[in-house]
């Protein structure tokens, strides 16, 4: 059980490397497993030629013994193979770097403490969508990522679709993938950014294109009416104690934009950068006490809701799907 | 993506759970089964699932160790749920599925548990001595 | 310290051959005057000691100690993270923690401790008495410990700095980390860069400057060869970092923008000064590692090494090369792929030279017969560590690759493998193969092996499974990790292997405290090994300097231990009264002159407190003490010195075999013109670090340049430059002068040319930098206002830093005119102000120049 356990992980984990699920990430895949075989040999021959120095006997190691097997295995062998090896990873880099075509989808991502920010370009006469933490995408086409930063230095990295790119401050960056597969694709925050970098994650989740068109038209709307009395009041008390100066909720007044979007907040799969699952219980409790759950990010708690407030406000977010 | 699957560990934990179990009390509820230690180990993975941590401090259960609501250690010796409730094992079912229908004044939201994963929450709460 | 060698007739026995420099025996009390000479100071007064082999040792010791500290800082990281989302430490303890053990084991473990071992064994390997600066070497230490320790106790007070070792901006920048914990690392490790640059001077002068007569540079001991690269790949390295500490703290000072986007700065300007420093420091730890590693292997294996030409060329080679990768850390920054494709070239290039060393080793011990000691042991466990450790490093020198497991757990898998493997296993296979140098009894074997078994699994069990942790996708420097990635059984593993390692040191430990015991008697050559540091020493270091034939004098001269010990070698007592060395030409090791030291003093211990404290209380914004310590730390190096430099003691010495040598030498041949070249280097390094910042800022953000007609008109850098000019005309007028004031004429009138000259440039330069400050000032120009304004005003800050050096040094030297101790032949205080003057001059010419003409001709 153990065994098949850790074989899944690696070749089946949601955010493994060596688990591709798009061309970028199995041509570098493809290229690990050459080298680690090659590294495996190597290492091998070298601890082979290290014990016949040590354990064969005086009169049969004569071979290894002169400065030719220095020359022979110091310089011309790893000379050899490096080149081989430089040319083949060379074109391979050429390969992951491509430029737009002109059905490329253009995704921005920012990186903020400790969350992503994530604007998809308008298509046909459909607005923009600002969402967070949750990149969706369809199947079978290429993505370009835009990826800036609005502080420090981030690092956007999803391994089961390609290798890391920085954000970093004054620059846009630019990466290019596809995904072949619909699933789910976990990605995290790669370089250092502060206090809780460790809690900077994120989900790619891949649909196909009929699915995908579908999950876009949904964003498009603006924020559904409260259904209910008490939702109702969730959203009287999100709007009174401020929410708005921070989160957007479209179609309400709250236009912050110095937090995440909250318009479709129920939707979506994890809450404070994928940090803990998304229900009315975690919303609740990440609203009274965001700073003792992730410390050092930027909302404060709000510990002034009494109990059913609390609940209140929890539930219209929920609501907001 | 938590508790994807069992770990060693977690058969520790099983075992814990089964003794724990052993010792309950037999519940007046005609539909309740005495629980047993798989309840109590699915329950602990549904706990880590939904996220209780955030608001709960939670022995034996990764995540968060939240400060919202009062920590859950001992829960299996209390004699109330919310200072109001028995804490018996169906009520504590019911509690953890939907608290604000038993206790309207609760900050506790209901939480997103069929009744089946709110038994074995509950089955793992009173594991917690 | 005296040490008997096996396997050579003791010296009475023999009759002294012919041809030996010195008559056997020796006068009555000769050995007693060199010993009194030599003798550490007693009591309190021990710890002013400057003699190699205590400060070496104190030096080992203090590095050891952050080794441990560092190493407990990584076991509480591994319990935090031996499952998913405990809670041992908190998110901003762990952050201070990985920050901590990062920068300790690199800055005050790694460097410190290979410094250390050159100074304790590069003396003894060359039969030198001592280091040329055995001051500086004291300073350099007490420095360093100093500075390491208040810097380490900045974690018990949770302030230590929390943004990972290499700091990068604008995260540590005032707005993302508005705390002293940045500033702690800025001036702590910029102060400690400092101390490990006065090493590296002292390493290079020693080795060019102070061998056995006949130690040419191709009998050099591969140490002492991997010990010059060492030198000059700080030398050349470790400017760029002291400048981005410097412009990052003066940043967060004063607001001055080099890394703030939005005001023109870069944060790409960092990364590439640091790694320009970054990636040699690498080198730098792990070439005087394999350089100890040459040394030993030929003694386990009783032959002497096998390619010893190539292995020379592989570490000038490595030396060169690894000036070429920094970029290689920048990987996933977004360079354009042609930079990429050439630093991924010489990524590949480097690991060249290393194969040639391993092969090299290999072919020594099947040349030879390996016995299996515990220094052995922990050589096969290098070779064993470091093999994996390189062909992963191939790996992440190709770029795709990298972009995957770049900044995950495969990273610091394969750093630790380089590191543990390159340079831990190398020391301690150093620690029990020379311990019998310093203590009475060896280190117990036994033990031995099991510190090896103990260390060797349970780095392996650590840190191999942290390859495959990277590669399903686990970040580096994450505090917690969610359940459920497959992750928590690997970081379990990393654990145990994290404590199993624990376990070996603490052992080694325990043995040290058992068995390392330093006194008049050491263990001596139990290994039968065939270099110098064998000879029999104490205090004095050898009792007659030895003229060598081969690179493994002991194997190769059958009486060379008796006859030194005789004192039929060169300099066999200390004719100037004082303690001194034989000075010899860098190429063939003639003897040059015979070279007067200083002995212990005060202001050594002193001076570094003062220095250490004058950082530490500018950290925590005390400024009006730390610019108290700051005199006080002038007073102490100005008081130390003023006993060097002495002029001739008499006129030669004989040091035997006929050979009469001066006690007194300026110039090109004299050891302190080598260090101040040397300093000049650093200097210059420094110098070109800033250049280059300010093009690169130019690069990223050529709007914040001004249009000419913003600039100084054209005639204002005119003035500065030609005060310049005549600042060093004046020193230039004042050192012909000198010339003509004879030997201890200082009372005659003849003396008054030269310090009426010198004192003249002092106003000079003071003034050119002045003008230069308000010509600049006179635009509106402000450094708080763009990168422009900020480099720019660098360029002027750091004239202005030279002018004050200056002052103090012409000073300095005009106070030894007016107190009889300058004069046309004891002039080298004299010398040595002058190479900084023309330096300065030269640097601010410069400096006029590019920012005066550099915006006309791109700004047209």
């Amino acid at each position: 059980m153990a065994r098949s356990s850790i074989i899944d992980d690696v070749f089946s984990g949601l955010q493994s490397a060596l688990a591709p699920a798009g061309p970028n990430a199995s041509g570098i895949a493809e290229l690990s497993w050459i080298m680690f075989a090659a590294a495996a040999v190597i290492f091998v021959v070298v601890m082979v030629f290290l014990a016949a120095a040590i354990l064969l006997p005086p009169g049969r190691r004569g071979w290894l013994s002169g400065q030719g097997v220095v020359i022979a295995g110091g310089i011309v062998f790893p000379v050899v193979v490096l080149t081989a090896l430089l040319v083949y990873g060379l074109a391979l880099a050429r390969t992951l770097v491509r430029e737009d075509t002109p059905d490329t989808l253009r995704i921005h991502v920012i990186g903020e403490q400790f969350w992503w920010r994530v604007r998809y370009e308008r298509e046909g006469e459909g607005d923009e969508i600002v969402t967070a933490n949750e990149i969706h995408v369809p199947t079978g086409r290429p993505i370009r990522f835009l990826l800036t930063t609005r502080d420090v230095i981030h690092s956007f990295w999803i391994p089961s679709l390609a290798g890391k790119l920085d954000m970093i401050p004054g620059q846009t960056n630019g990466l290019t993938l596809a995904v072949e597969r619909p699933g789910v694709y976990r990605g995290q925050c790669a370089e250092f950014c502060g206090g809780a970098h460790a809690l900077m994650a994120f989900d790619v989740v891949a649909h196909a294109p009929a699915d995908f068109a579908a999950w876009r038209e949904a964003q498009l709307r603006r924020a559904v009416e409260p259904a209910t009395p008490l939702l109702a009041r969730g959203r009287e008390l999100f709007l009174a104690a401020g929410c708005g100066a921070c989160h957007a909720v479209r179609g309400t007044p709250a236009t912050g934009s110095i937090g995440p979007d909250l318009t479709h907040v129920g939707s979506r799969r994890s809450i404070a950068a994928g940090s803990f699952p998304n229900n009315q219980g975690t919303l609740a409790g990440w609203i009274a006490d965001s700073q003792h759950l992730k410390p050092s990010n930027r909302m404060p708690s709000f510990p002034v809701f009494s109990g059913e407030d609390l609940r209140a406000v929890a539930a219209y977010l929920e609501s907001l799907k | 993506m938590m508790g994807r699957r069992v770990r060693p560990v977690l058969v520790c934990s099983m075992l814990a759970g089964w003794l724990a179990g052993c010792g309950e009390s037999p519940t007046t509820d005609p539909e309740w089964r005495p629980s047993t230690g798989g309840a109590a180990a699915r329950g602990r993975l549904v706990v880590e699932r939904v996220g209780c941590g955030v608001c709960h401090v939670i022995p034996r259960v990764a995540g968060p160790r939240g400060t919202v609501g009062p920590s859950l250690a001992g829960f299996g010796s209390r004699t109330f749920v919310a200072g109001t409730l028995p804490n018996r094992p169906d009520v504590l079912a019911d509690f953890v599925r939907d608290a604000p229908s038993l206790v309207p004044r609760t900050a506790m939201p209901p939480m997103p548990l069929d009744r089946d994963a709110a038994r074995d929450v509950a089955s793992f709460l009173h594991t917690l001595r | 310290m005296t040490a008997t060698v096996h396997k050579t007739p003791r010296a009475e026995e023999r009759t002294g051959p012919a041809g030996l420099p010195n008559p056997a025996p020796r006068p009555e009390g000769e050995i007693e005057a060199l010993k009194h000479v030599w003798r550490a100071p007693k009591g309190l007064n021990f710890i002013t000691v400057v003699n190699n082999t205590y400060v070496g040792l104190f030096y080992v010791g203090t590095a050891f100690l952050f080794f441990i500290l560092a190493g407990i800082l990584a076991l509480i990281m591994r319990t935090q993270l031996a499952v998913p989302q405990a809670d041992i430490v908190s998110q901003g303890t762990y952050n201070q923690l990985f920050t901590m053990h990062g920068t300790m084991m690199m800055f005050l473990f790694a460097v410190p401790a290979v410094e250390a071992m050159g100074v304790y064994l590069l003396p003894n390997m060359q039969a030198a008495r001592d280091l040329p600066f055995p001051r500086l070497s004291a300073y350099a230490f007490w420095a360093y410990f100093f500075g390491g320790l208040a810097f380490f106790c900045s974690l018990l007070f949770q302030v230590a700095p929390d943004t990972g070792w290499f700091m990068y901006p604008p995260l540590t920048g005032t707005k993302y980390s508005p705390g002293i914990n940045a500033d702690f690392w800025l001036l702590g490790i910029g102060f400690i860069e400092i101390s490990a640059i006065a090493g590296a001077i002292e390493i290079i002068v020693g080795v060019l400057k102070t061998r056995a007569p006949g130690m040419s540079l191709d009998k050099l001991p591969v140490y002492a060869w991997a010990m010059l690269v060492f030198a000059a790949l700080i030398v050349f390295a470790f400017p760029a970092v002291i400048l981005c500490t410097l412009l990052l703290e003066i940043e967060r000072a004063f607001g001055w923008p080099f890394f703030i986007a939005e005001k023109g700065g870069s944060a790409m300007l960092w990364q590439h000064l640091f790694w320009f420093f970054g990636h040699p420091e690498v080198y730098i730890i792990f070439l005087p590692a394999a350089g100890m590693v040459s040394m030993m292997v030929p003694t386990i294996a009783q032959t002497p090494l096998v390619g010893y030409r190539l292995v020379v060329l592989a570490i000038v080679a490595t030396g060169f090369f690894s000036f070429g990768v920094w970029v290689h850390h920048m990987f996933a920054t977004g360079i354009p792929q042609l930079s990429l494709s050439f630093f991924s070239a010489a990524s590949m290039a480097v690991s060249v030279p290393s194969g040639i060393q391993v092969f090299a080793w290999i072919a020594t011990i099947a040349n030879g017969r390996l016995q299996l000691t515990t220094p052995a042991l922990f050589i096969l466990g290098f070779l064993f560590i470091f093999t994996l450790g390189g062909l992963t490093g191939v790996m992440v020198g190709m770029v795709p690759f990298d972009w995957q497991v770049h900044d995950t757990y495969f990273v610091v898998a394969h750093f630790h493998y380089v590191l543990i493997g390159g340079m831990v296993f190398p020391l301690f296979a150093a620690f029990y193969y020379w311990t019998p140098l310093a203590s009475r009894k060896p280190l117990s074997e036994k033990l031995g092996r099991w510190v090896f078994g103990l260390m060797f699994v349970g780095m392996n069990v650590t840190f191999f499974p942290m390859h495959l942790t990277g590669l399903i996708g686990m970040p580096r420097r994450v505090y917690t990790y969610p359940a459920g990635l497959g992750w928590d059984w690997l970081n379990m593993t990393s654990t145990i292997g994290a404590f199993m390692i624990a376990a070996g040191v603490a052992l080694f430990l325990f043995d040290l405290v058992r068995r390392f015991r330093i006194t008049e008697d050491n263990a001596g050559n139990i290994w039968n090994a065939g270099t110098l540091e064998w000879l029999p020493s104490g205090d004095y270091a050898n009792r007659s300097i030895p003229r060598v034939t081969s690179r493994e004098p002991l194997w190769d001269q059958p009486h060379l231990a008796a006859d030194v010990e005789a004192g039929r070698y060169y300099l066999p007592n200390a004719p100037t009264g004082g303690r001194e060395t034989i000075v010899t030409s860098p190429i063939t090791a003639e003897p040059q002159y015979v070279v007067q030291m200083p002995g212990p003093s005060w202001a050594t211990v002193l001076g570094a407190f003062f220095t250490a404290a004058f950082f530490i209380l500018l950290t925590v914004k005390l400024v009006i003490p730390a610019i108290v310590c700051a005199v006080i730390a002038v007073g102490m190096v100005i008081w130390w010195l003023w006993d060097t430099d002495p002029g001739p003691a008499q006129a030669t010495v004989d040091i035997g075999g006929g050979i009469r040598l001066p006690t007194y030498v300026t110039g090109p041949m004299s050891h302190s013109w080598w260090a101040m070249v040397v300093l000049l280097m650093v200097a210059g390094t420094l110098y070109a670090c800033l250049l280059f910042s300010y093009l690169f800022l130019w690069t990223v953000s050529p709007d914040v340049w001004p249009k000419p007609d913003a600039l100084p008109e054209l005639p204002w850098p005119l003035l500065p430059a030609v005060l310049y000019a005549a600042s060093s005309l004046a020193v230039v007028l004042a050192s012909r002068s000198l010339r003509r004031v004879p030997a201890g004429g200082a009372g005659a009138a003849g003396v008054w040319p030269m310090r009426i000259a010198l004192a003249a440039a002092i106003p000079l330069v003071v003034a050119a930098v002045a003008t230069d400050l308000a010509a600049q000032s006179g635009t509106g120009l402000q450094p708080t206002e763009s990168a422009y304004g900020a480099v720019v005003y660098m360029f002027v800050s750091l004239q202005g830093f030279y002018a004050v050096v200056l002052v103090l040094m012409g000073v300095f030297t005009l106070a030894r005119s007016l107190a009889g101790k300058l004069d046309g032949v004891r002039r080298g205080t004299f010398d040595n102000t002058m190479l900084l003057w023309h330096f300065a001059v030269v640097q601010g010419l410069v400096g006029l120049a590019v920012t005066a003409l550099f915006p006309r001709l791109v700004g047209g």
